[in-house]
């Protein structure tokens, strides 16, 4: 009887152990990173002085709010290309030609590719005196300024590049073994290419396209590297902004850098929050 | 088979398929007429072709030789949708973005109607399977019956001028199963289309349909009423198929096939030369001999050289001894030893037979047929 | 002579028709493309596959390329003067310190979350919701929002840096290992299992012999996803690490901002490109053990 009793919370207790331990390390890095974070940039963990509470930090911050645009701007752009091309991909790829195969390993390989790596190749490229420039024998003062430019284009073209793949392989990982039958399916029914690519793939690839844009447009938002490498100096987005105050000398630029991080994880908050509505609304009609 | 009048709803003319340059062909030229309004059914061993057939005619397939018509029209360059077919899978494949009553509207919504005319018809269909009250439900809510009578729906939605099932019912219970037949008999009732299926249910193609194809490593071996595939199979390899058990080799002589059993006489032309016997289990009856005579023996009661006497002389009947015997739910299986050979018979009613008892098998004239050796 | 019974029964049959053909397999005519169709469908593939494969070249051009003055379309000299360069630069101690960190943070961060996985995907966790969305959470977490304040953090708490980043890393890897091996434990048939225990198999044996050689593909493929995170960190390296340890990216980066030393870094970006790509060649090789399914 008394085993019977406490089979189920023994069981109950070895999930917990089997889960313990990757809860801790997610939960310091997390919890830990954004409770600093936050404290700091309240205020309440000077390097020096005594801890006061104020949200001047907020105010004090200059650009603040032209940096929040362009940071968000990018991530709109890269990651508005990345669904599209990463949509069209995957239909490729599921398709299963030879041209397919081609696509698929070739997006395979791009995600493969460290996004430092990658914004190195898109500076080889791009920049006025880049390979494509050579290619195409344009001298550097006619080239336009993709590089550090006014449009950041190479900033967005690598975001577009990496994130489009991602895109791309996640929406092949949950159609390709459900979508030939049902294309078939609708094929017996009556419904041509474009309707099938309408009413059929397009609605069962939206839930994965809408989780991989949102994974994407999150990293795009928070990632450092690529935008320091490829963008202009001023403005600068969030992530450059927050790293630079981070290493600057100044005594008040540590708050201010905080400050930066915690704008940078409201505005991923609330994607992240507009997304997963829009995923219950999906899932609604399922 | 073809009448001059009418137009075959399904014409196959020399299909040939094979999937690869190694693996044997799927399809060896196979011929097949299938009337408009009629049933049939496409029976075979795993790995025959019968799917390959089916979704040859659905256009899923690409044949490597051969034309395919339908109503007359060459649909063989033709893509699927183009095809004026629908086809049921196994798996009822309902789209899961889509509500109940949305996924048979979706024929009509492919093909550029309106979504409120669409929905219209596809609730017309919905009542036709008794599913009317689940329109508004998701797939996943469904029993697997009901899923699959919703894919029926959708499929009729389409309104094909041939209705493909490619094993559509054989993941669902027996009862079930027959709850399916009788929706299927209700819509032939109704609207009548062409009906092509794949079954591995000897019961359910009988259920089903009207004639049957019987297929074997991509040929067919015989296209005929399901009462003639059964009783009067083409060859021995038809008989086995369809789950016959009794086959005895043997020569025909002026109307008497003799064989390990004996000598029994054979209704209708014949012909004379090497043959073998078969014959339905279910068709033949034993009942308990009370052992008055002597030994066992192929002692054949009453052998007739005049074949047309057939009817006049009522059943043959075989003595032997029961060597198994296999109840299978109200019907009990005998194996009796008859001479050297073994008999499959089954108990008449009311025999509770075992083994050792010494039974009288009766062989009535119509369930006896010769096949060539 | 008795004819045996061949039943058109055909449980065992489906497989023949569904051999595991792809969609576009000679023959379907439902992805074959004819006419105006087909022109856009080649032209639309190599767009995408340029798109693709545009970011390598620079990096295999300026590899080689000792001499390549502007104008000139293609490298003037090829040679080994990018690889003595990016030597030079410490490029084989940072190749070296991506290795093992990547290999540290995959071998740290599967079995974590295939223990989550296994344990979530039976459904017996408390809180196994609330759970889920904190194990997920650091993919949406935007990196250097972390990293500020974990750096404060782990200096009070006198973590040393290279153990901080190995612990970053792993969480931050852990979202990938744990829903992979979700996904792999969704399909998984615990029969296996069961059927080793009645078999008298004890839980130890079962777990080696049984359910490791099972799942080990879906593994492989979680600790591919954990040793790219490792080797395509940045910033929590340059930041948590502060200086203590150098790999490619850092060099690389040292090097991208400069000027002038074009063929070093495409060397370099070329030694960071190849190892997962071996990987993943590796991984799209071994081949699912597949117990199909069993009914």
């Amino acid at each position: 009887m008394t085993a019977m009793l406490s089979r189920p919370r023994r069981r109950g207790v070895r999930a917990t152990l089997l889960v313990l331990p990757a809860v801790i390390p997610v939960a310091i890095v997390v919890i830990g990173g954004i409770g600093t974070t936050v404290v700091q940039s309240l205020g309440l963990m000077p390097l020096v002085g005594t801890p006061a509470l104020s949200v001047k930090t907020f105010e004090g911050t200059d650009d603040l709010l032209s940096s929040a645009l362009l940071s968000l701007g990018i991530a709109v752009v890269s990651t508005a290309i990345a669904a599209v091309v990463g949509f069209f991909t995957a239909v490729l790829i599921i398709s299963g030609n030879w041209g397919g195969r081609i696509v698929g390993a070739l997006s395979a390989a791009a995600v493969t590719v460290p996004h430092l790596v990658g914004a190195a190749s898109v500076g080889l490229l791009l920049s006025d005196s880049g390979v494509l420039a050579r290619i195409f024998g344009i001298p550097p003062e006619s080239w336009p300024a993709l590089v550090a430019g006014p449009t950041w284009f190479a900033v967005i073209a690598e975001y577009a590049w990496k994130e489009s793949a991602f895109i791309a392989l996640i929406i092949v990982g949950t159609l390709a073994t459900r979508i030939t039958s049902y294309d078939e399916t609708a094929a017996v029914l009556g419904a041509h290419r474009g309707a099938r690519l309408r009413f059929v793939v397009l609605p069962l690839a939206a839930p994965s396209l809408l989780v991989a844009s949102t994974i994407a447009f999150a990293y795009t938002l928070g990632s450092y590297e690529v935008a320091w490498l490829l963008g202009k100096t001023y403005p600068e987005p969030l992530s450059v902004m927050a790293l630079r105050l981070f290493n600057s000398a100044s005594l008040t630029a540590r708050p201010e850098a905080a400050a930066v991080a915690v704008i940078t994880l409201l505005l991923t908050a609330a994607v992240v929050v507009l997304a997963m509505l829009g995923l219950r609304r999906m899932r609604a009609w399922q | 088979m073809t009448t001059e009048l009418m137009t075959s709803a399904i014409t196959l003319t020399s299909v040939t398929k094979s999937y690869s340059t190694t693996a044997p062909a799927a399809l060896h030229g196979v011929n097949l007429d299938i009337l408009p309004g009629t049933s049939t059914a496409i029976v075979g061993p795993s790995g025959s072709g019968k799917s390959t057939i089916l979704r040859i005619i659905a256009g899923l397939e690409d044949a490597n030789g051969g034309r395919v018509r339908l109503s007359g029209r060459d649909v063989t360059a033709l893509l699927p949708e183009q095809r004026g077919i629908s086809m049921v899978f196994q798996r009822p494949l309902l789209f899961p973005h889509l509500t109940v009553l949305d996924n048979v509207a979706f024929a009509d919504r492919a093909a550029g109607v309106s979504r409120a005319q669409a929905r219209k018809q596809a609730r017309e269909h919905l009542e036709m399977v008794q599913m009317g009250t689940f329109a508004s439900r998701s797939p996943q809510s469904l029993s697997g019956g009901q899923q699959q009578r919703v894919a029926v729906a959708r499929a009729l939605a389409a309104k094909p001028s041939v209705l493909l099932l490619d094993e559509p019912f054989s993941a669902l219970d027996p009862g079930l199963k027959d709850e399916m037949h009788a929706m299927i008999a209700s819509i032939r009732a109704a609207v009548n289309p062409t009906i092509l299926f794949v079954t591995h249910d000897r019961d359910e193609a009988s259920a089903m349909a009207e004639r049957i194809v019987v297929l074997e490593n991509g040929q067919l071996l015989q296209h005929d009423t399901v009462d003639h595939v059964f009783h009067q199979p083409a060859s021995l390899a038809v008989a086995r198929l369809l789950g016959g058990k009794n086959a005895f080799a043997g020569v025909i002589d002026n109307g008497v096939h003799h064989s390990a059993i004996g000598a029994v006489a054979i209704d209708g032309d014949v012909g004379s030369g090497r043959a073998t016997l078969v014959f339905r289990h279910e068709a033949v009856t034993s009942t308990l001999r009370h052992a008055t005579s002597g030994a066992d023996a192929a002692a054949l009661a009453t052998p007739h050289a005049d074949a047309a006497a057939c009817q006049r002389l009522g059943p043959r009947e075989l003595r032997g001894t029961v060597t198994a015997a296999v109840q299978r739910g109200p019907r009990r299986e005998l194996v009796v030893r008859v001479g050297d050979a073994d008999v499959h018979t089954e108990a008449a009613p009311g025999n509770l037979l075992s083994v050792g008892d010494p039974v009288t098998v009766s062989l009535p004239c119509e369930a006896l047929w010769t096949v060539p050796a | 002579m008795t004819v045996t019974t061949t039943s058109v029964d055909l449980d065992t049959a489906r497989s023949n028709q569904q051999q595991r053909r792809m969609p576009g397999d000679h023959g379907r005519p439902l992805t074959q493309s004819r006419g105006l169709a087909r022109a856009l469908r080649i032209l639309s593939t190599a767009l995408i596959a340029l798109w693709f494969a545009l970011p390598f070249l620079p990096l295999v051009l300026w590899s080689f390329a000792d001499q390549w003055m502007h104008p000139a379309a293609f490298p003037m000299e090829t040679g080994t003067d990018g690889l003595t360069a990016a030597i030079a630069n410490g490029g084989g101690r940072a190749f070296l310190h991506s290795l093992a960190l990547s290999l540290v943070v995959a071998a740290i961060a599967t079995p974590l979350g295939a223990m989550a996985a296994r344990a979530l995907s039976r459904g017996q966790v408390r809180f196994g919701k609330a759970i889920t969305v904190l194990l997920f959470s650091p993919v949406m977490l935007p990196p250097f929002a972390a990293v500020l304040g974990l750096n404060v953090l782990l200096l009070r708490a006198w973590v040393p840096p290279v153990v901080g980043v190995v612990l970053v890393l792993v969480a931050v890897a852990i979202p990938y290992t744990t829903f992979s091996m979700r996904a792999a434990y969704a399909a998984y048939d615990d029969g296996f299992d069961e059927a080793a225990r009645t078999l008298g198999a004890s839980s130890r044996l079962t777990l080696w012999r049984i359910h490791l050689p099972l799942i080990a593909p879906a593994l492989a493929r979680s600790a591919f996803l954990a040793f790219l995170v490792g080797w395509s960190d940045y910033l929590i390296t340059l930041v948590v690490g502060g200086g203590h340890l150098v790999t490619l990216p850092l060099i690389i980066a040292s090097s991208a901002s400069g000027v002038g030393n074009e063929s070093s870094v495409a060397v370099l970006s070329l030694s960071a490109v190849i190892p997962p790509l071996i990987l993943l060649g590796l991984i799209a090789r071994s081949r699912n053990l597949d117990p199909g399914r069993q009914r």
